[in-house]
């Protein structure tokens, strides 16, 4: 009888604490869809037309027209007037904004999401001078032959160029803009969504509208979602999904394609044809939900204005928040990319050593293992810059602490990474540890700098630490406090070579509503967090990204890797595209989320090679390094329960592989480097898409399984297992030459590739010129005086040119003119080298003491050459060799092109040489 | 730092004089390819950069036109280390960092020579202890080559004592087990012996016993008859609608303790399957059912909401109700304590069924099943037997004295079965090539870490340890590599990993201890275990040859 009953109580036992299945997977009931949102709801199903709003008592006010809205639905009770004022910027932008006219009676007012838009924004807007108006339209000037057309009833907004229509704000007449009001008797504003309750103070305050983008094959942007890069519609005759949703949310294995929101958000959507690229761009931080219209959506509609074939149609519908837009009218797909980031602001350029390779998990347990990991990179000859610590670091997770039996010496450890020129990065999140003993804590708790409930109370919520409370980094205030958080004498432990990482600042609540942060929480101003949701986590970043620039006395580029973002984090750090899945539809989704990223302004990105959940085998890994060495940001990183997968445990032929797409990377880093430079100033992306290089060639619109890296190099990755012939498109007139072999190949042709496991497909566009750095050193640091090659890639011309940016690669310096900025000329055989440096750059406090070493030169036949050539360094008037050599300097490169050898010319100086 | 010809010369030529067997492929190839030519080498004319060249390769740079070791071209030798990589393997560049494929020899004079790769040479970071491999002039690098080699003798001396010391350890423990094994053999043809005679003498008692049975079932069985007869009669005066109700007493009541039973069994398989259902699926160790989580999230608490979803990335067990107290952030604590409660209870069994064996009803214990590995088929069997126990009747005397009797033999033989195939599984054991590891069978190796601690029984299994809590992280998978690691696998299982494993390095040590235990990776684990018994003579040859090599180039650079 003994024995029953210790059987059953075992039994209760199990059962009391058992053991249910994983929590395997995406849940996506846990998400709210947009027909359990009424907003979104009725916004959907509103039909064409339906806004009867017209425009009066139109006014050139400070240079901008101002006009009022009037009664713009049959079916909304009376309520006041609405202020629309358009205002113009240099480079065709037009600015729409509208709001109430009186003061809300609640005396709440639409929050403007602050410290997005560039400081320097009202010096570049346009006066606009004058209006006609005539036929019930207000016609102005735009940008170069571009012309707005303000339709009066019903109100509808055009830019068009000449004849030609570009966009149209409310053609399709789904405007529609919940005033805020009082609450009527009995009226109930509550919303539930499964267990939480949504209070809804203010009540209802949705905006939607409708944009029409005309003649536009394809749209793009709007981050941050799975998906490809040429947006599929979400609605219309055929197609019907959850429209594409921009709301900052930690999301447990994400599908790799589904329009659900993930991390991040930017409001930005492009449109491109072969004449024209155009942008909109919605400055509102409240959940937003954007319908892609496929064309005939509106047909059964009787409707004037019947969707032309060659439009495509889009809905905007947010919550709550301001109406405060920008269109821009391109006409190319840089133009509006640069037009974004002149409003936005553009990528700030990074340091050095953060465009080389990273190297996470979570997590590097103690001293031994990150000591460990360090030597065995450079006992396997494996380049790494910078080795990363995941939350297990800190004391119970309290950020900016040290586990003090994994870490009891954290300054000696950085010290010895730092002495092989090499850098840590640590991670801080926004949640805080309700602990009494912790000083954050217990600061913030006394300041009252935490985000209120909304009875409110600071918000107590959970998170990794257990019970857990957010900062409000919208307060300026509370962000330069946490700021000083950062200083090495308030960071024990830290030292001037660590650096942050922000994780889970969307912010990620593990029982708040949706895992996030419940609409009705109170920020600073008493704004809530329905208004400025997905701005949260870039306000947070923002903070910690002033810290690290205050501790290096604002002269130390400050490196901080974020997952949430919102429009202008690119001007704060880098982000990557969250947890991620080792699979190789994962592999393949990284490329278009990469690349719209870069489209929406966000230069430095990356996903994390190897995927996050899961483990890669080892010919995935392999595949991932070949791709990720392209990623703008290059990191490996892992979760807890994965099997370890630095690039040497997996044996040869692997380990040989991985090494050689990290040595890639190495070896382009002046290339990237100078491209990080054009994205600073530009705004063009590092990583592009095909058709922002070739505009015109209507084939590579839809394309995202290969890209652009700068102007110079195509790369295609391998995205599926055992591939021994792969195609691939090499767009253009001119030709290309393979990145390994330099074999040539014409362009305009699909090819059908042999592939190896030893290397993705990648090509350099001829009339290129690329710098490198060959050769091997441990981390970015170490090649600082290394020599140059350039690899010159030849047109059907014979000609190419290229260009090199150096700076110190850490400093502000080079906005005082510290740096070197060199043009690359090849013509007639002949290669020059002259500043693009406004002045001579020696006295600018940079230079460099490298040469140029090598010039590799692609496109002329080495048979023909070697033997009969020499080459003249003119400068100096002497003689060097010209010979047969290989592209790269790899055992087994084929000896395929011309290289002139050891022209040593300083690559600070103006020189030229000439083949003879 | 830089060679100059004359010592190079001289370098050289000891190479001959040793006779040089680790000359490398290039060498060799080179002899071969360029042949009587390099042979006649003339002595050169400027002076050559020879920058990390290891000695035994100078010979290859010495021609004027000179081959890149891959054969893809050649080069003369004034662009031998000219900074400019002409080979793509690296054969022109050996002193300077313009070849990423090349290697660069320092000679380390006072310590032992090393090859770096390229990418160290003037790279700002000393790495050669003689600092040659920057000479460019960035940083200066002291010499330490004289310390560090002074302190690699002394630990290479110190090396070499444990393992002579070792090594005689060893040599007794391999003579012990020697000795013992042939002693155990020996016992177990005896216990075999030993066993077929109990086996006759049971055989006949049960003969005996059968014949006595048999009567004894006859005479029940006519017994049951009339008591049939005896209430149909009953029955039939009671009248047919009573029927169910009086036949319960005598027909249910029986098969109500076959339910119980089988109940009981199948709650025990139930349990069996659910934890394998569980660990299969990477169990996730909530109550929730991930079916009906959904619904079941709007029923948590605020923190069991915010520890389930934070479980999803971490696989911690989420509890519910508070029931094992507090929140630990151990992920298989609550799986564990578990763990332990059923193997009490199986425990618990054995001791149960051991008892039996002794006891003279234990005539009921199924022989055939007794070596059966399944213990829960045993625990089972051992469980009904145990009720079934108490309704043996025993009113002969006669029949009871045979039946202890064959009880008696019988428990015998099955002590002496089970100590046979004890004795048995230990003999088939691989206990090393002298049997060297012999005593490791019989004992386990401890180690406490923080709050763990470590159980490693060669030849059994290992486990951690947490105040009542245990993960087996392995049951015995043999030797590795050469009797170098014993293998653990097949422990528990990880949520969202693999099943535990342990690996167990050993090496030569005076005492058999742990001195790590290591998770390199989640749930795979490493240990390391000091033993004579890896004190290897061959090792031992090996090191002293090394310890005369490095006195004699010692010598040789004084």
């Amino acid at each position: 009888m003994d024995c029953n009953l210790q059987f059953i109580l075992g039994l209760l036992c199990l059962l009391v604490v058992l053991i249910s299945n994983p929590a395997s997977g995406f849940k996506s009931e846990e998400f709210r869809k947009c027909n359990q949102a009424p907003f979104c709801k009725e916004a959907r199903a509103r039909k064409p037309g339906t806004s009867k709003a017209h425009v009066s008592e139109i006014s050139l006010k400070d240079g901008s027209v101002r006009a009022k809205l009037l009664s713009f639905s049959e079916t909304d009770e009376p309520a006041g007037a609405l202020i629309l004022l358009l205002t113009v910027y240099r480079e065709g932008i037009l600015r729409i904004r509208v709001k109430e006219e009186n003061e809300p009676p609640s005396g709440k007012r639409r929050f403007e999401v602050p410290d997005v838009l560039v400081t320097g924004l009202e010096d570049r807007r346009l006066w606009i001078q004058r209006v006609s108006t005539e036929n019930g339209v207000t016609v102005f000037y735009l940008a170069a032959g571009h012309e707005v057309v303000l339709q009066h009833s019903p109100f509808q907004i055009h830019v068009r160029k000449g004849s030609e229509q570009l966009v149209s704000f409310n053609s399709k007449g789904l405007f529609h803009f919940e005033q805020l009001r009082q609450k009527r008797e009995g009226e109930n504003w509550e919303e539930t969504f499964r267990s939480h309750t949504d209070s809804r103070p203010h009540g209802p305050q949705s905006v939607s509208f409708d944009v029409s983008f005309h003649k536009a094959e394809h749209v793009y942007g709007i981050p941050e979602h799975a998906t490809r890069l040429a947006l599929k519609p979400t609605r219309g005759t055929e197609e019907y999904s959850e429209p594409y949703r921009l709301f900052n949310l930690d999301v447990f294995e994400y599908l790799e394609e589904s329009p659900f929101g993930l991390y991040g958000s930017i409001p930005f959507m492009l449109s491109h044809n072969q004449d024209r690229t155009t942008g909109f761009f919605w400055l509102n931080a409240a959940e937003m939900l954007i319908d892609v219209l496929a064309p005939g959506w509106d047909k059964e509609v009787d409707n004037e204005e019947k969707t032309a074939a060659s439009s495509i149609d889009t809905q905007w519908i947010t919550e709550s928040g301001p109406l405060d837009a920008f269109l821009f009218v391109g006409p190319t797909p840089k133009d509006v990319v640069k037009q974004y980031t002149s409003v936005t602001g553009t990528t700030t350029i990074p340091q050095y050593f953060a465009t080389a390779y990273h190297q996470c998990r979570w997590n590097y347990k103690d001293e031994a293992d990150v000591k460990h990991v360090d030597s065995k990179f450079d006992e396997f000859d494996i380049p790494y810059d910078v080795i990363w610590l995941d939350i297990e670091h800190t004391d119970g997770k309290k950020y900016f602490t040290w586990d003090p039996i994994l870490f009891p010496n954290p300054e000696e450890m950085q010290k010895k990474i730092a002495s092989k020129g090499r850098h840590m990065v640590t991670i801080v999140d926004p949640h805080i540890k309700r602990d009494d003993g912790y000083w954050v804590h217990k600061e913030a708790t006394e300041e009252g700098y935490y985000v209120k409930d909304v009875q409110g109370r600071d918000y107590d919520g959970w998170c990794w630490p257990g019970s857990s409370s957010y900062l409000d980094m919208v307060n300026p205030a509370i962000r330069s406090w946490w700021a000083d958080k950062f200083s090495l004498s308030s960071y024990k432990g830290s030292t001037p070579i660590l650096y942050i990482w922000n994780d889970m600042n969307e912010p990620s609540v593990f029982n708040g509503p949706e895992a996030s942060m419940p609409r009705d929480n109170l920020h600073y101003g008493g704004v809530e967090n329905r208004d400025i949701h997905n701005a949260y986590g870039y306000y947070f970043h923002m903070a910690s990204a002033e810290g690290l620039l205050r501790r290096g006395d604002a002269n130390d580029r400050p490196f901080v890797l974020s997952r949430a973002f919102f429009a202008g984090t690119q001007r704060v750090g880098p982000v990557w595209t969250g947890d991620n899945t080792a699979d190789w539809d994962h592999l393949r989704a990284s490329v278009p989320m990469i690349l719209t990223l870069g489209l929406t302004g966000i230069a430095f990105t990356g996903a994390d090679v190897g995927g996050f959940f899961g483990n890669p085998d080892s010919e995935l890994l392999t595949r991932w390094y070949q791709l990720g060495a392209f990623y703008p940001f290059f990191r490996a990183h892992a979760h807890l329960d994965t099997k370890r997968r630095e690039p040497w445990l997996f044996g040869e032929p692997y380990t040989s592989l991985i090494r050689n797409a990290i040595d890639t990377r190495y070896a382009l880093l002046p290339y990237y480097y100078t491209l990080f430079k054009e994205a600073s100033t530009t705004g063009v992306p590092v990583m592009r898409p095909l058709w922002m290089e070739f505009p015109k060639d209507a084939s590579t619109y839809a394309m995202d399984d290969e890209f652009m890296v700068g102007q110079g190099l195509l790369v295609r990755g391998i995205y599926a297992e055992g591939i021994s012939v792969e195609s691939v498109y090499l767009p253009g007139d001119e030709p290309w030459y393979h990145f390994e072999t330099g074999a040539e190949y014409a362009g305009g042709h699909h090819y059908k590739m042999p592939v190896t496991l030893e290397s993705i497909l990648v090509f350099q566009k001829s009339g290129t010129i690329i710098p490198r750095k060959d050769r091997h050193r441990r981390s970015s640091t170490q090649t600082e005086k290394d020599p140059f090659t350039l690899v010159v890639a030849l047109n059907t011309a014979k000609q190419a040119e290229g260009e090199l940016y150096i700076d110190d690669g850490k400093s502000y310096d080079f906005e005082k003119g510290a740096f070197i900025h060199r043009k690359f000329i090849f013509s007639k055989g002949r290669l020059t080298s002259s500043s693009l440096h406004g002045q001579d750059n020696s006295r600018k406090g940079f230079s460099s003491s490298s040469l140029v070493d090598r010039i590799i030169i692609l496109g002329l036949k080495p048979e023909e050459s070697i033997g009969k050539h020499r080459a003249l360094v003119e400068s100096v008037n002497q003689k060097i060799d010209v010979e047969r050599g290989p592209t790269i300097l790899r055992r087994g490169a084929a000896l395929n092109a011309v290289v002139i050898r050891m022209p040593n010319v300083a690559i600070a100086d103006d020189w030229s040489i000439q083949l003879l | 730092m830089a060679w100059n010809s004359s010592s190079s010369g001289r370098r050289l030529l000891d190479c001959e004089d040793r006779k040089c067997v680790g000359a490398s492929w290039a060498l060799v190839s080179a002899i071969f390819t360029v042949g009587s030519l390099l042979a006649l080498a003339s002595p050169i004319a400027a002076t050559p950069d020879l920058k990390g060249i290891d000695p035994k390769d100078l010979q290859y740079y010495e021609s004027s036109i000179i081959w890149c070791r891959d054969k893809s071209k050649s080069f003369p030798r004034e662009r031998l280390n000219d900074n400019f990589c002409d080979c793509r393997d690296g054969t022109d560049e050996p002193g300077t960092s313009a070849c990423p494929e090349s290697k660069f020899y320092c000679s380390n004079i006072g310590h032992r020579p090393e090859t770096l790769f390229s990418s160290r040479v003037n790279d700002g970071i000393c790495d050669c202890c003689d600092g040659s491999d920057e000479y460019d002039g960035k940083i200066k690098c002291s010499n330490t080559c004289w310390e560090a080699g002074k302190k690699s003798r002394e630990k290479l001396e110190k090396k070499l004592a444990t393992f002579k010391e070792g090594l005689k350890l060893r040599t007794k423990d391999v003579d012990y087990a020697r000795h013992k094994r042939k002693e155990q053999q020996e016992e177990l043809s005896t216990l075999k012996k030993d066993e077929k005679n109990l086996k006759d003498v049971v055989k006949k008692l049960k003969v005996h016993l059968d014949a006595i049975e048999k009567a004894e079932k006859e005479e029940e069985l006519k017994r049951a008859k009339a008591e049939q007869e005896r209430q149909a009669k009953q029955n039939a005066s009671i009248g047919n609608t009573n029927a169910s109700v009086t036949e319960t007493p005598t027909e249910v009541r029986p098969e109500d303790f076959e339910v119980e039973i089988s109940d009981v069994q199948n709650s025990e398989d139930s349990q069996v399957e659910e934890k394998e259902a569980g660990s299969h699926e990477e169990g996730l160790e909530t109550v929730v059912q991930s079916e009906g989580e959904s619904e079941n999230l709007e029923s948590l608490s605020k923190e069991e909401l915010g520890k389930l979803v934070a479980s999803r990335w971490t696989g911690e067990k989420v509890e519910h109700e508070g029931r094992f107290g507090e929140n630990s952030d151990n992920s298989h604590h609550v799986m564990e304590e578990t763990d332990e409660a059923v193997d009490d209870s199986s425990n618990n069994l054995h001791e149960t069924g051991e008892e039996f064996e002794n006891n003279e009803n234990a005539d009921w214990v199924n022989e055939d099943r007794e070596n059966e590995d399944n213990e829960e088929e045993e625990e089972e069997e051992e469980e009904e037997d145990n009720y079934e126990k108490t309704y043996v009747p025993s009113e002969h005397t006669e029949v009871e004295r045979i039946r202890r009797e064959f009880s008696e033999a019988n428990s015998k033989l099955t002590s002496l079965q089970r100590k046979i195939s004890d004795l048995e599984l230990k003999l088939k054991q691989d206990f090393g090539k002298d049997g060297e590891f012999f005593s490791f069978y019989d004992q386990c190796f401890e180690m406490k870490l923080n709050k763990y601690l470590y159980k490693i029984c060669p030849y059994k299994q290992a486990s951690q340890n947490e105040n009542h809590a245990t993960s087996r992280l392995g049951t015995w998978d043999g030797f590795k590599d050469d009797y170098k690691v014993m293998v653990f696998s097949n422990g528990d299982k990880c949520w969202n990993g693999p099943d535990r494993s342990l690996k167990v390095r050993l090496r030569c040590g005076l005492k058999n201890e742990v001195l790590s235990v290591e998770e390199p990776s989640r749930c795979e684990y490493v240990a390391e275990l000091t033993t004579p018994a890896s004190c290897l003579e061959s090792k031992l040859l090996a090191l002293q040859q090394q310890q005369r090599n490095a006195e004699s180039q010692l010598h040789e650079e004084l």
